[in-house]
């Protein structure tokens, strides 16, 4: 909302107040000034020019070389405009001046071989008006070198408010006045309405009936007759101008300057184009079809609340008026309309046609229902001023439930214990008169205030609590020196994904945030996902069911920039139904976290050091093994393996603990890839970090360190090619006793010579006890057995040395 | 004899010192210390000296050996320690075998950040899910239905009744329906806004809110409680403003701004956080008696935060997880 200082000074003094501290006041309150637009800084650099030689262009016939004075120096200028002449004055622009009507600031320039220090300049260049006839012509009158912004009075500075939408009462330049008046402590100076009025009673002209009463609970209707209707005087159409309104005649711009002085809208209809001269107020209805005033035709609906004459529709009620009653050339005699409807009612409406207008955008937040006649009155007499009109007596009012003004109680006590400091009950009750509230009543422990209507947003004690600390000002709330603190046990729920974070990054992984929202098909493919309404694009149309795509998105950017070896993770939340389309309630929903850690390229490239290394599925698996074993403090799990399982995983690897999934990781499936614009292996592995935080260990045990010898014996068997390292160890610790420590598998090896499909692994077997030492005797005893076991049950055979 | 001696001890001389390296001193070992060594032989030859001239050649022949032998050893430790300084070169220039430190994102950071300072004054930190209920992302925060304050939060809605979060306020509405005052925490999440991406915005970011409710929470602890949080991250010297502000939770309400003065740049205010005392009718829908209790809530983007810490002017670079971004933090 833009407000003009100057307009602001006809209701509230400001005189020895800087615009700074009129900012800084307004916005601390509640008045955010988003920008403070200083016209006098659009006329920077340019001044009264003195034209004291006029030449022609040596090399253009249309262009002259002219000699300007700015009252202390003398500057060449080229000139194109037909009127220059020797003595005259004109607006003058300096090299460094910015001409709005260009979009360009001013540099000396060469025309045609000739310097131009500067630019005498036409109205439209400075964004003045629309004329190019000539470069503007001052008066002689005008002192050389003044400043074109005060010859053209030109001095106002236009604040651009973000107004809370609790603030309605705000959104005029009298609600903004009534704020500094508060603030500065200056008496608020409302405008004095006098009319002459005729003998005949509006009554007599005009019939307004409300058949809506609940979304219309007052209409003012005042009339006025013989108007001539033409463009509005200057002091009108600056105002207008200054907070970006366009002028367009006597009539339009009296609503419009109201609306912006009082915050209540207003509509003027051409009452001999209301049928019957009748206004009834109704709901519309349905389907039907109505040209709104700026040319569209709308459908209408019957939640609408419409102004209807006799016969049809004339306007959608607080929203946009039709273009069947609109004010023309030739109105003669108008009915003004101030009403106040219901703020939900316009709301829907307003947001159901997609229009927002000044009037909707005020009535929908709440207009003052006491503000209806006044405003009216005041239209009028503008109107009847700028148009020679006749105001017909007094005004339709209809009101037939008038609304109570509330009464609320402030108790002093409460005020100091919600703020934490004491403020004195006078400032208190001199807050309130300013801002317009009455005192019902006052006694040592409360004060209790008429809410003006306007002060939607006044409701309780809370509210009024509200009004002190912004008048009085959140800057004097003192700072205490210490604070509480409740001495209950503390919780962070966020520590274990910063447990697992701290992990993940020792490993060498980069954690990623990427978007929750998926498109259609991605997130279908990975489960049954939730759609959200409205999304700004249709890449974002669902929650997403997995990890996986953002990660594969981010892999495939990153090798777009080259970035081809990379360790990423991320920790975020996934989102599934358990029945496609049903979301009820909470149960209908699994809303699970994840971890998922990807490797792809190669741990090793171009080093001296070494060969190049890729990254396979065995890096991965070791990282989640050591990431377990911090974690849950054992890597040992219920395991399934996957081959050719299709679409996500080309091979794969699930984790479990009592039949629940943790993990799942494996090689992600050349479909997946390519779909993704990869082209080298990704190997991922997604975690349940519900489930695994279930599994987390409080605290490692402590484990004695161990007094006596190790015993160590190695073991080669030689096995067909497709058994499993996992079922060998089964069969070794089937075939131990508890001696047996651990098991450390260290070569793998194929070969002709072992046999066709055969191959050779080799394991080191660790015996010891922690309460003596083993004899040899002990140890070949288990170490034998074992290998009979192995030997027995997998087929195998020792390999020779 | 006499002069078979000094023959051997001068060709000795002589040949060692012509010997450079190992190879040299190895012949000349050989030659004259071996078993068939020259200075063997001379001891051969002594043997069947005449017996009184043993001792007078026996004196000189052990003398000259043992002279012979010192210079010897003296060369070959020579050449020994040449020899072990030229293996013992490292070229220590060379770079070492790679190994690289992943990293938290920058968001996990600056929560991490935000996080200490307040679990350093007694919060506790809550989380909650992202799929939330009208009713607790709106409804019991005191946002009617169909008000324009549910305008100022562009809505991910999933049908009437299911949303993406707005904001992470809907934990404290759980947080007070689950438990009793008094409660102290914040509450750090993603949240989500239905607005077209751009530098500015992106369809999620990240909040931390906090929450305390017990007897006696006023304004002015708030108030000391935020600059106490402004300056742990800005510096000590923060300049702060707090300014009157709105929001359907919180009355009074207000917004925290701090002067930003990037070097060589303009200064301007920048808004970092919202806050205020929780609306009795919040308490009350969660039923806890707003005479007996008082609160404060306050919310902040983590995303704004760190943006503005670490220069960054396109919020998207936040969420392309550029590798040569993230190794930068």
């Amino acid at each position: 909302m833009k407000i003009s200082l100057n307009w602001l000074k006809e209701y509230v003094d400001l005189e020895g107040i800087s615009v700074d501290e009129i900012v800084d006041s307004l916005t601390t309150s509640g008045l955010e000034v988003e920008e403070v637009i200083d016209e006098t800084k659009n006329f920077e650099n340019i001044v009264v020019g003195l034209v004291k030689e006029v030449k022609k262009h040596p090399n253009a016939d249309k262009l002259s070389l002219c000699v300007v004075s700015d009252g202390e120096f003398d500057y060449n200028v080229v000139c194109g405009a037909p009127n220059v002449k020797k003595g005259q004055k004109s607006a003058f622009a300096k090299v460094g001046a910015y001409l709005p009507g260009l979009g360009v600031k001013l540099k000396k320039a060469k025309i045609r071989g000739e310097v131009s220090y500067g630019m005498l300049c036409a109205e439209d260049e400075l964004g003045l008006s629309d004329n190019h006839d000539g470069i503007m012509v001052l008066d002689e009158s005008a002192e050389t070198g003044k400043s074109l912004s005060e010859i053209l009075n030109k001095n106002d500075v236009v604040l651009d408010i973000a107004v809370t939408p609790n603030r309605a009462d705000a959104l005029s330049h009298i609600g903004v006045a009534r704020d500094l008046s508060a603030l500065f402590k200056r008496k608020l100076m409302l405008p004095e309405i006098k009319i002459k009025e005729t003998s005949t009673p509006s009554e007599k002209l005009a019939r307004v009936i409300i058949k809506n009463e609940n979304d219309c609970p007052r209409y003012v209707a005042k009339v006025v007759t013989g108007v001539q209707v033409a463009e509005s005087p200057g002091w009108l159409k600056q105002k207008l101008k200054s907070i970006g309104l366009r002028p367009i005649n006597n009539i339009v711009d009296v609503t419009n300057f109201v609306l912006h002085e009082v915050g209540q809208p207003l509509h003027a209809f051409d009452l001999d184009r209301l049928a019957d001269k009748t206004i009834i107020v109704d709901n519309a209805k349905n389907g039907e079809k109505f040209v709104t005033l700026d040319g569209k035709e709308r459908e209408l609906e019957d939640s609408f609340l419409m102004i209807n004459d006799g016969k049809k529709p004339v306007a959608i009620a607080g929203v946009m008026g039709g273009e069947n009653s609109e004010v023309s050339e030739n109105t003669k005699n108008i009915l003004i309309e101030s009403a106040y409807f219901n703020p939900g009612s316009i709301r829907k409406t307003a947001k159901r046609l997609g229009l927002s207008t000044d009037a909707s955008y005020r009535f929908e937040r709440g207009c003052n229902p006491a503000g209806t006649v006044n405003a009216a009155r005041r239209a009028a007499q503008l109107i009847s001023r700028l148009t020679n009109g006749n105001v017909a007596k007094g005004e339709i009012d209809i009101y037939p439930n008038p609304i109570a003004p509330l009464k609320v109680s402030l108790r002093f006590e409460r005020l100091n214990k919600i703020l934490g400091f004491k403020v004195k009950p006078e400032d208190v009750e001199e807050i309130f008169k300013y801002l317009d509230f009455k005192i019902e009543e006052k006694s040592e422990e409360r004060l209790t205030l008429i809410v003006p209507l306007a002060r939607h947003d006044i409701e309780r004690e809370i509210d009024l609590i509200e009004e002190v600390a912004r008048i009085y000002g959140f800057d004097k709330i003192p700072l205490t020196e210490r604070i509480s603190v409740a001495l209950n046990a503390k919780v962070d729920q966020t520590d274990f994904d910063f447990t697992l974070r701290n992990y993940l990054a020792s490993l060498g992984y980069f954690e990623i945030i990427t978007n929750s929202l998926l498109n259609e098909k991605d997130a279908k493919f990975f489960g049954t996902p939730v759609e959200v309404l409205s999304p700004q694009t249709t890449e974002m149309s669902h929650a997403r069911t997995s990890l996986i795509p953002g990660m594969l998105q981010t892999i495939s950017r990153n090798l777009r920039v080259k970035e081809k070896n990379l360790k990423l993770y991320e920790i975020g939340h996934i989102f599934e139904l358990k029945n496609e389309g049903v979301l009820n309630n909470f149960d209908d929903l699994i809303e699970t976290e994840h971890l998922l850690f990807a490797i792809t390229g190669k741990e090793l490239e171009g080093e001296w050091y070494g060969k190049d290394l890729k990254f396979d599925i065995f890096h991965l698996t070791g990282d989640f093994d050591e990431l377990l074993r911090k974690v849950a403090g054992t890597d040992n799990f219920e395991e399934e393996y996957n081959f050719n399982t299709g679409k996500i995983f080309e091979y794969s690897v699930t984790k479990k603990i009592k039949q629940k999934v943790i993990a799942k990781g494996g090689k992600i499936s050349d479909e997946l890839l390519k779909k993704n614009q990869i082209d080298q292996e990704v190997f991922l592995f997604d975690l349940n970090v519900n489930i695994l935080s279930e599994i987390q260990r409080d605290a490692p045990e402590f484990n004695e360190l161990l007094k006596y010898p190790k015993i160590v014996r190695d073991v080669a068997f030689v096995l067909d090619k497709n058994i499993m390292y996992k079922d060998v160890v089964k069969e070794i610790l089937k075939g131990s006793s508890k001696l047996l420590k651990k098991i450390k598998l260290f070569d793998i090896f194929e070969s002709e010579s072992l046999g066709a499909g055969k191959k050779s692994m080799a394991f080191q077997l660790e015996y010891y006890n922690y309460s003596r030492t083993l004899t040899e005797e002990e140890i070949d005893r288990d170490f034998w057995n074992a290998i009979e076991t192995v030997k027995k049950q997998l087929n195998a055979e020792l390999r020779d040395k | 004899m006499e002069q078979k001696i000094s023959e051997v001890a001068g060709s000795f001389k002589a040949e060692l010192n012509n010997v450079k390296d190992e190879t040299g001193l190895e012949a000349i070992r050989i030659k004259y210390f071996s078993r068939n060594g020259l200075f063997s032989k001379l001891f051969e030859d002594f043997k069947n000296l005449p017996k009184d001239q043993k001792p007078k050649y026996g004196k000189l022949l052990n003398k000259t050996k043992a002279e012979a032998q010192k210079e010897f050893d003296l060369l070959k430790n020579k050449i020994n320690s040449r020899k072990k300084q030229s293996q013992k070169f490292v070229d220590l220039s060379l770079p070492g075998r790679k190994k690289t430190v992943g990293s938290q994102h920058l968001i996990s950071q600056t929560i991490k950040k935000i996080s200490s300072v307040f679990k350093g004054l007694g919060f506790s930190v809550y989380t909650g899910p992202e799929i939330e209920s009208d009713e607790n992302n709106f409804e019991a925060l005191n946002f009617p239905p169909d008000h324009p304050a549910r305008d100022m939060q562009d809505t991910f809605f999933i049908n009437d009744n299911f949303l993406l979060r707005t904001h992470t306020s809907p934990v404290q509405i759980r947080l007070m329906r689950e438990t009793n005052p008094p409660i102290r925490a914040i509450i750090p999440g993603k949240v989500y806004r239905n607005e077209a991406i751009s530098a500015k915005s992106y369809c999620l970011f990240h909040q931390i809110e906090g929450l305390y409710v017990d007897t006696n929470v006023t304004f002015a602890e708030l108030k000391s409680t935020l600059v106490y949080f402004a300056k742990n991250i800005y510096g000590n010297d923060v300049k702060y403003r707090f300014r009157s502000s709105f929001f359907p939770f919180t009355e009074p309400s207000a917004e925290v701004d701090v002067w930003w003065q990037p070097p060589g740049k303009e200064g301007k205010w920048l808004e970092i956080l919202g806050c205020g005392m929780v609306d009795p009718n919040v308490l009350q829908n969660v039923g806890i008696d707003p005479e007996k209790y008082t609160g404060y809530a306050f919310g902040m983007g983590v995303e704004r935060i760190a943006m503005l810490k670490y220069g960054l002017s396109d919020i998207r670079i936040l969420f392309d997880n550029d590798k040569r971004f993230l190794t930068q933090f």
